[in-house]
């Protein structure tokens, strides 16, 4: 059953700045569904059309099998958390949690088990007392979690609520909420930028960009198979290695990627090689996550760039390592073409390159990614999804 | 000149201080003593004419029309609370005193709530014309009383409120109101949107927002918006002028008629001037803070 | 599918619901602020009565009648001095307190003045300029320091009776005298309550060898004989004379408390005796502050009093908003104090300083209880601003609603710059 689906919905702010642009999404009931993307990517807005305090310029919102376009926000039976968490700091802990419960008439005494019932479940029974201004970050996120679910909401929005906490206490609550969610069986439309908690928290994810909506599909799906160039970007991290490569088209032989001066060959079985065999004697761009790259020992044959070491860093539990393999670059934003094309190559902390060196880097040709340089789209087999 | 100060501390435990530190030590001191000086000066100038106008206040007639109240400091026997019993016993003076409330106090709620409402639409609900709207109120800021006085009191002749402590109040709420709307809207809309948001989501309506949510965030507005308005009520002689008749009128204008013979009226005048200062004195005192914030938000009335 | 204007409006959320929020505030606002300005411009076409058109000639006369005239050179007076001055005095001293531990007292003490009502302000300032020196402590100071410089005289008022006449150095005899002579001079024009208790009874001095002798006293012609010594008379102590010959003093010398007087060394040639004026120099009083000539400087005076801690308050929030950095910058830079606060303190406070200025000149377009209040009714017409002259004229003595509703819309418009400039700032400031 469809808790919430977006048909076709566009907002077009006075000045003419499209914000959401035909996004079609649709998020089953009791599912957890991550609006993934940059700031100002129009994620919010989605978030804030669902909630009904913002009206879509064209398209429809549809709860629960039924238009919403004049259902106010207070009777879509739709709750929210905040990025800032937007608690009353004039009210208790309690009687926030309790607002929504006052608001819609519900009587004394339940309203008090039901706070008590709530805040027991987040950990904050004991903090009824206080006022917002005399809690912790955590805390704060807490009772605005439990101000959301306190009335049983059918589909509970959160926009960034962890974006305000540091990076310790973030970690331990994606699994908390997450686990909530689901003990409760709750609809949830979560939008953050940190694609950490997209993949960590979410039964799926949905990518947005320029308020387009670029990719959807099961976290590890949308990893490994990105449906753009920019999507490939945003994920992961360290960020995929892009880089420009000339096709030549070797007729049942291979493929070739002229990346720099150097070559690498696709063999004609591959499927990818026949679809990229479409843009012979063009450029496109090939991504390749640090998953992809091993160090070659000298002399070693096959799909090897070699290159200089620019720079590294240490991280302790590894070493990344930047090799450039005299490529273009490539930014999917389009703004710095002319960028060296680097690889980053992920060593364990005692290999201990030395800047300069020239080092070889095998690429495991199954999980490279190709895109069109002109849309950013992938190249390869159609039909993985949509 | 601060930072030189602090310049100078930095360098003393230094062996082989540069001499310019210690000279330019010696001018920031004596600078500052001098600049200590010449505000204490000021504030004496600031000062003085209340204090004089209060022991004024405090001597008998006779000795005020003899010599100034300076004397006081040679003979403070003259000092006696005279004045103030009789202005009491003073049955319109005291009557004034009371209308001064009656006056201030209701002006003052009505345009809290008035304008209260009224921001709370102009910042947070959509309608065609708000813009429009809150620039009027803007504009009207500056409009001078006098503009509306005749039109007004025709106005009220008709209803039957000239002369009425209603036709005053109305009055005062009038020009009170764009002020008022200025100042709430300014803090209203300053409100983070995630919070009318979050009680909107919340379930709550339109008015439970604003009561329950807006008007509780807003209580400093509210304080210095009520405090301004009511020591602009409280202090007002012009509108009183035009729109009391004798048993409404607040006691500046009580007052006004003994200005004719101020030489011999001293006492009377620096009594009831005193009095009727009391009041907006302590609610200075007390509330200060919120004076100044209604004051600093309010620069264009 | 539905498109729309609007994207702000959230579904559900009617304009209808700002009407209960909006209309109170709206009837007063349209039936007691607007209604009354469209008011004020229709009935300015009409005459006193409001029954016939006349056209601009209440404009017309306004703008020929002389009190209107006084009010309007008042008004400009007042714009030109007063804001000015403020936001000056306002600006030195929000800097200056900058740097003292009590700056708060003292914005306090300063501020203080707004809180009272400005007739309570006028009656201080009554007090503070009256004429008399036993009540005005202007005037009361102004004495003292004059007296401290030259000592009032002891006589005042006093004259001799007669062969004396007046110049501008005091009376002078008209009779020379020489040495071995007596001279009498017998004051009158002045109360024997008021002669010093050391004063001993007057008798007619010896005649002196080589000596210029004399006597002043007290001549009182009631009960006794006008220009002759009588027992009952006393002579004046400490009077100054001097013995002038072409011209020039050659001789001094003070009564002593018999009011005798000597001129020892006197050459045998003629002198005339002189009684300087200080004698009897009527007492410095102080200036006639509530006059006509100085009415409008003192009012303005009051003003400033009352505004100044508004000036500060207001600029001193603005400095403390300028980013410590910037100044901090500059030190580094290498500018010195006086440079920083020219050069950047300035430049960053001057959109404070301007908003500080506009709101005062407002301010001051509708002056009205401190003249009402501080000019005696006698000098008013002297003081007179237009917001006051409207009054009166539609209120106080001249019930011609006519030009008095012609008054008001001079001051709309006079104020309406100040409107238009509000207007802007807030429309930049929202965007």
């Amino acid at each position: 059953m469809t808790a919430v689906a977006l048909r076709d919905v566009s907002l077009v702010y006075p000045g003419g700045t499209v914000a959401v642009n035909d996004v079609s999404l649709s998020v089953a009931d009791g599912e957890f569904v991550v609006l993934l993307g940059p700031s100002g990517c129009g994620k919010s807005s989605i978030l804030r059309m669902v909630a009904g305090l913002q009206r879509p310029t064209r398209g429809q919102v549809v709860l629960d099998g039924a238009p919403a376009d004049d259902v106010p926000a207070r009777s879509r039976g739709v709750s929210m958390v905040f990025q800032d968490f937007a608690l009353y700091p004039h009210l208790t802990v309690g009687d926030n949690i309790g607002f929504p419960l006052d608001v819609s008439g519900c009587p004394r005494q339940e309203r008090t088990e039901r706070i008590a019932e709530v805040a027991d479940a987040f950990g904050i029974g004991d903090l009824l007392g206080r006022r917002p201004a005399e809690l912790s970050g955590g805390q704060r996120q807490r009772a605005a979690m439990a101000r959301a679910i306190v009335r049983g909401p059918r589909v509970l929005l959160m926009d960034e609520p962890l974006s305000n906490l540091d990076a310790v206490l973030r970690s331990g609550l994606r699994a908390e909420i997450a686990g909530l969610a689901r003990s409760l069986g709750l609809t949830v439309l979560y939008v953050t930028h940190d694609q950490i908690e997209a993949q960590t928290m979410a039964d799926r994810i949905a990518v947005l960009r320029n308020g387009v909506l670029e990719d959807e599909g099961l976290p590890d799906e949308v990893y490994r198979h990105p449906a753009t160039m920019h999507v490939a970007a945003f994920l992961g991290s360290p960020r995929m290695s892009l880089f420009r490569a000339y096709v030549q088209v070797v007729v049942d032989s291979h493929v070739a990627l002229h990346v720099g001066g150097q070559v690498i060959d696709l063999p004609w079985p591959d499927m990818r090689a026949r679809a990229v065999a479409h843009y012979d004697g063009e450029d496109i761009a090939v991504g390749a996550r640090t998953e992809a790259l091993r160090p070659a020992p000298p002399g070693s044959s096959g799909s090897v760039l070699t290159g200089q070491v620019r720079h590294l860093e240490h991280h302790g539990h590894e070493t990344l390592v930047s090799v450039d393999v005299g490529a273009w670059g490539v930014e999917p934003s389009g703004l710095h073409e002319l960028r060296t094309g680097e690889l980053v190559l992920r060593v364990r902390p005692d290999v201990r390159p030395v800047r300069g060196e020239h080092v070889g880097v095998h690429l495991c040709l199954e999980q490279l990614h190709f895109f069109d340089l002109a849309d950013g789209r992938r190249i390869g087999p159609r039909g993985r999804r949509r | 000149m601060t930072l030189v100060a602090e310049e100078v501390r930095i360098e003393v435990p230094v062996s082989g201080a540069p001499k310019r530190g210690v000279v330019s030590r010696l001018v920031s001191r004596l600078g500052n003593g001098f600049v200590q000086l010449v505000l204490a000066l000021v504030a004496l100038f600031w000062l003085v004419p209340v204090f004089g106008l209060l022991i004024a206040s405090l001597r008998d007639e006779s000795a005020n029309t003899a010599s100034g109240w300076w004397t006081v400091f040679t003979k403070p026997s003259e000092l006696t609370l005279d004045n103030y019993a009789d202005l009491v016993a003073n049955q319109a003076v005291w009557q004034s005193f009371l209308n001064t409330f009656y006056i201030a106090v209701p002006a003052t709620v009505l345009v809290v709530v008035m304008a209260a409402l009224a921001s709370y639409a102009l910042s947070w609900i959509e309608f065609p014309g708000r813009e429009t709207l809150t620039v009027v109120v803007v504009g009207l800021l500056v409009m001078p009383i006098q503009v509306a006085l005749i039109p007004v009191a025709k106005l009220f002749g008709a209803f039957g409120l000239f002369g009425t402590i209603t036709g005053v109040v109305l009055f005062h709420v009038a020009f009170g109101l764009p002020f008022a709307i200025f100042l709430l809207r300014n803090f209203f809309t300053g409100i983070p949107r995630d919070l009318i948001e979050a009680a909107r989501m919340d379930g709550a309506t339109e008015w439970v927002i604003f009561k329950r949510v807006v008007l509780p965030v807003a209580k400093p507005a509210i304080a210095s918006l009520t405090i301004f308005q009511f020591l602009w009520v409280w202090n007002d002689m012009l509108v009183a002028l035009v729109f009391a008749d004798q048993d409404s009128a607040p006691i500046t204008v009580a007052l006004r008629a003994q200005l004719r013979q101020f030489g011999t009226n001293i006492d009377l005048l620096a009594t009831g001037a005193f009095l009727s200062m009391v009041v907006p004195l302590a609610v200075f005192l007390v509330f200060q803070k919120y004076f100044v914030q209604g004051v600093l938000a309010g620069s264009t009335k | 599918m539905k498109l729309r204007q609007s994207v702000d409006a959230a579904p559900g959320r009617s304009p209808r619901q700002a009407i209960p929020f909006l209309l109170p505030a709206l009837v007063v606002l349209a039936a007691l602020v607007l209604y009354p300005l469209v008011f004020s411009l229709i009935r300015s076409f009409f005459d006193a009565g409001g029954d016939e058109f006349v056209g601009l000639r209440n404009y017309v006369d306004t703008f020929t009648d002389p009190r209107t005239l006084t009010a309007f050179r008042n008004n400009v007076i007042w714009v030109v001095v007063a804001p000015a001055a403020v936001t000056g005095i306002g600006l030195v001293l929000a800097v200056l307190t900058e740097r003292i531990r009590w700056a708060t007292a003292f914005r306090l003490v300063l501020f203080m003045p707004m809180a009272i009502s400005l007739f309570a302000s006028g009656i201080i300032f009554r007090l503070v300029y009256e004429e008399a020196p036993e009540q005005g402590v202007v005037n009361a100071a102004l004495v003292g320091v004059h007296d401290l410089f030259s000592p009032s005289s002891q006589y005042p008022g006093a004259r001799p009776r007669d062969g004396y006449t007046r110049t501008e150095e005091g009376y002078v005899a008209t009779a020379p005298s020489r040495a071995g002579d007596t001279v009498m001079v017998p004051l009158t024009g002045f109360s024997p309550q008021e002669v010093p208790a050391r004063a001993l009874p007057a008798s007619q001095p010896a005649t002196g060898n080589g000596e210029l002798r004399g006597l002043v006293w007290l001549d009182v012609s009631v009960g006794g004989n006008a220009g002759k010594v009588d027992p009952i008379e006393r002579g004046l102590p400490g009077i100054g004379l001097e013995a002038v010959r072409d011209g020039k003093v050659v001789a001094r010398t003070t009564t002593g408390d018999d009011g005798r007087f000597t001129f020892p060394d006197l050459a045998s040639d003629e002198v005339v005796v002189r009684l300087p004026a200080s004698n009897f120099a009527l007492p410095f009083r102080g200036l006639t502050w509530l006059g006509p000539s100085l009415i409008t400087p003192v009012i303005i005076s009051s003003w400033i009093w009352i505004m100044t801690g508004f000036a500060i308050t207001f600029i001193a929030a603005g400095l403390s908003a300028i980013p410590r950095d910037a100044l901090e910058a500059a030190r580094v830079d290498g500018a010195t104090e006086w440079q920083v606060f020219r050069r950047v303190t300035i430049p960053l406070l001057s959109p404070v300083l301007l908003v500080v200025f506009v709101t005062l000149v407002i301010n001051v377009l509708k002056i009205f209880e401190l003249v009402f209040v501080i000019a005696p009714g006698s000098v008013q017409s002297e003081a007179n601003v237009l917001a006051l002259q409207m009054w009166q004229v539609s209120f106080g003595t001249g019930g011609d609603q006519g030009a008095g509703s012609a008054l008001a819309v001079i001051l709309f418009l006079l104020v309406a710059p100040a409107m238009l400039f509000n207007i802007r700032r807030f429309r930049r400031e929202r965007s």
